[in-house]
């Protein structure tokens, strides 16, 4: 019998190097530096102001724009490498349970995902909001929570569905757009159901941002949270304990 | 952030049997890959041969757990291998797709297997399992770099690092030079010298000469022959051929060569005359006597039936 060894640690670096070596997460470095970016503009300009900065870059930027589509990405392209290049088999014919398989792909997303959206807010909030005082580090400190819960959330939700369809990236995006962008403004009633209000309830555990619309309270966007991986993560195990490969006749 | 690999499975009885399929049969709608096929196989080499869209991915999928059969029962080493994930302990797989990470040098990616495995030793392990491919010299340089041959071998290496009991490996001499392939062929032997079950598929007959001495033969989905290479080789060898001939007298050239009891039927054409022979070594030396004897000048010889799945069709059709 072979010792017990970390297998997660293996796959979750594996995951790094796939997910890194993409194009696209290029892009996503000059997204997240979007945020910083008008900081500094906002800096230079002379207007250091927590309620004009959290609803004109954090709102409608970080939390609409760089946080969806970096854990999209991520969340996505985590099963998606390695479905695309052919090699999830050499994953797969291995002794390991399938739970674990999923959880690491899972965690290398969610880390890349915090890293590069937390880097955002927070070299944002350096340059925007910490000259604001106790209110602005604690804004910052806020945003750090809501892309915390929110990469979270995001990741757990497109993991899944990457194992349901390879247009996940697609399905993800417009996802994004349609029910977190419009609908969750439309509808409040759909506070409930959405990962955009869980991450601006959480936030609200450190400071209530001052944002047009904060619908859900922290512990509820906690437990919301919660519910969201422990469902989504079944459903992916259980989707690859299923696994099979498709089409072919020979 | 440790996790347990899942434990070995229980070891078979002895006599069972490693690989066992009983009516295994795999559709995808209305199209069936895989039909009705039974076999059991224990330790040693056993080649899986048919042409392109036979079955044989379909099948050697089935075995590697990652397609359930539609119908009927797949086992390997007495567990079946769809959703039983610990049966990879002492499974080794290589498949067709030449994919691999190419990013991780042939030693990470070898290494990164036998971590997979749960080997405590994985750094040693995949330094033999280099060895064992002859890939030292290559080792350290990113798969991405490597060639064809070279994939092949660091996918094997990492299909063996754990040292499995039952070693699949889909059309494993694709894109290895003969030197390669000799290499990969005595590797293969020795493994199953050492009492474990290897199945590789190929689409090339002269593959399995060397060391498949039990073979598996499908067509269109079905298991058209099994059993000792060298009587079914016999058996495609001995099979009537058919043979187009151009002469500067095709009439006459008929009558001499039905002559001949090695000559089944000759029939005129326009473009020549078709033979069906069943000896074509025999054949051959016919023709140039009978020539001689008509007195007509040898123009053209064609054997009309050669491909592999004329070789098939016929194994079938028996």
């Amino acid at each position: 019998m072979p010792a017990p060894v970390s297998v997660l640690p293996e796959i979750v670096r594996i995951t790094f190097r796939q997910l890194l070596g993409r194009r696209r997460t290029l892009l996503l470095l000059l997204l997240a530096a979007l945020p910083v970016l008008l900081a500094v503009i906002f800096r230079l300009a002379g207007q250091v102001d927590v309620k004009e900065y959290s609803t004109g870059v954090f709102d409608t930027v970080s939390l609409t724009i760089v946080l969806p589509l970096t854990a999209v990405l991520f969340g996505t392209g985590a099963f998606g490498a390695e479905n695309d290049e052919g090699t999830i088999l050499y994953l797969l014919a291995k002794p390991i349970p399938r739970w674990i398989i999923v959880a690491s792909k899972a965690l290398a997303a969610v880390l890349l995902a915090v890293s590069l959206t937390v880097a955002s807010v927070v070299l944002g909030g350096l340059v925007e909001l910490f000259p604001a005082g106790p209110d602005g580090v604690a804004a910052t400190e806020a945003q750090v929570v809501a892309m915390v819960v929110g990469s979270i959330c995001y990741v757990a939700l497109f993991v899944p569905l990457s194992l349901f369809t390879r247009r996940a990236l697609v399905i993800g995006i417009g996802y994004m757009l349609v029910w977190e962008g419009a609908l969750s403004f439309m509808l409040p009633g759909i506070a409930n159901l959405s990962i955009r209000q869980y991450a601006i309830g959480a936030s609200t555990a450190i400071y209530r941002l001052p944002l047009e619309e904060t619908r859900l309270p922290a512990d509820t966007a906690f437990v919301l949270s919660a519910i969201l991986v422990v469902v989504a993560m079944a459903i992916a195990t259980w989707r690859l304990r299923r696994f099979e490969l498709s089409g072919g006749s020979d | 952030m440790t996790a347990e690999v899942l434990p070995a499975p229980v070891a078979a009885p002895v006599a069972a049997p490693a690989i066992e399929l009983a009516g295994a049969a795999r559709w995808y709608g209305n199209v069936v890959a895989v039909n009705d096929v039974s076999f059991s196989l224990g330790a040693g080499v056993t080649g899986l041969l048919g042409p392109n869209g036979a079955g044989k991915t379909t099948l050697l999928h089935m075995l590697a757990g990652f397609l359930a059969p539609s119908a009927g029962t797949v086992r390997v080493l007495g567990r079946s291998p769809h959703r039983d994930p610990s049966v990879y302990r002492q499974i080794g797989l290589v498949p067709e797709r030449e994919s691999v990470y190419s990013f991780l040098t042939g030693f990470e990616y070898v290494r990164y297997n036998g971590r997979l495995q749960g080997l405590a030793n994985a750094d040693s392990a995949a330094r033999v399992a280099i060895a064992r491919v002859g890939l030292e010299d290559a080792a350290d340089r990113p798969i991405g770099t490597y060639s064809k041959g070279m994939r092949q071998r660091a996918k094997v290496a990492g299909a063996l690092v754990h040292e499995p009991q039952v070693l699949l490996l889909d059309e494993p001499f694709n894109g290895m030079d003969p030197r390669q392939r000799l290499a990969m062929m005595d590797l293969l032997g020795e493994m199953a010298n050492a009492g474990r079950t290897i199945l590789f598929s190929s689409h090339i007959l002269e593959e399995v000469e060397r060391i498949g001495t039990e073979i598996l033969v499908m067509v269109a989905g079905r298991l058209a022959a099994s059993g000792d290479f060298r009587a079914i080789r016999a058996l495609m060898t001995d099979r009537p051929h058919t043979v187009t001939i151009h002469s500067s007298d095709d009439r006459k050239l008929a009558t001499t060569l039905m002559a001949d009891s090695a000559v089944f039927a000759v029939e005129l054409q326009p473009n020549g005359l078709s033979v069906r022979t069943a000896h074509l070594s025999a054949f051959r030396r016919i023709v140039a006597t009978s020539c001689q004897a008509a007195q007509v000048r040898l123009l053209e010889v064609l054997p009309a039936d050669e491909s592999l799945e004329s070789v098939f069709d016929y194994l079938v059709r028996r």
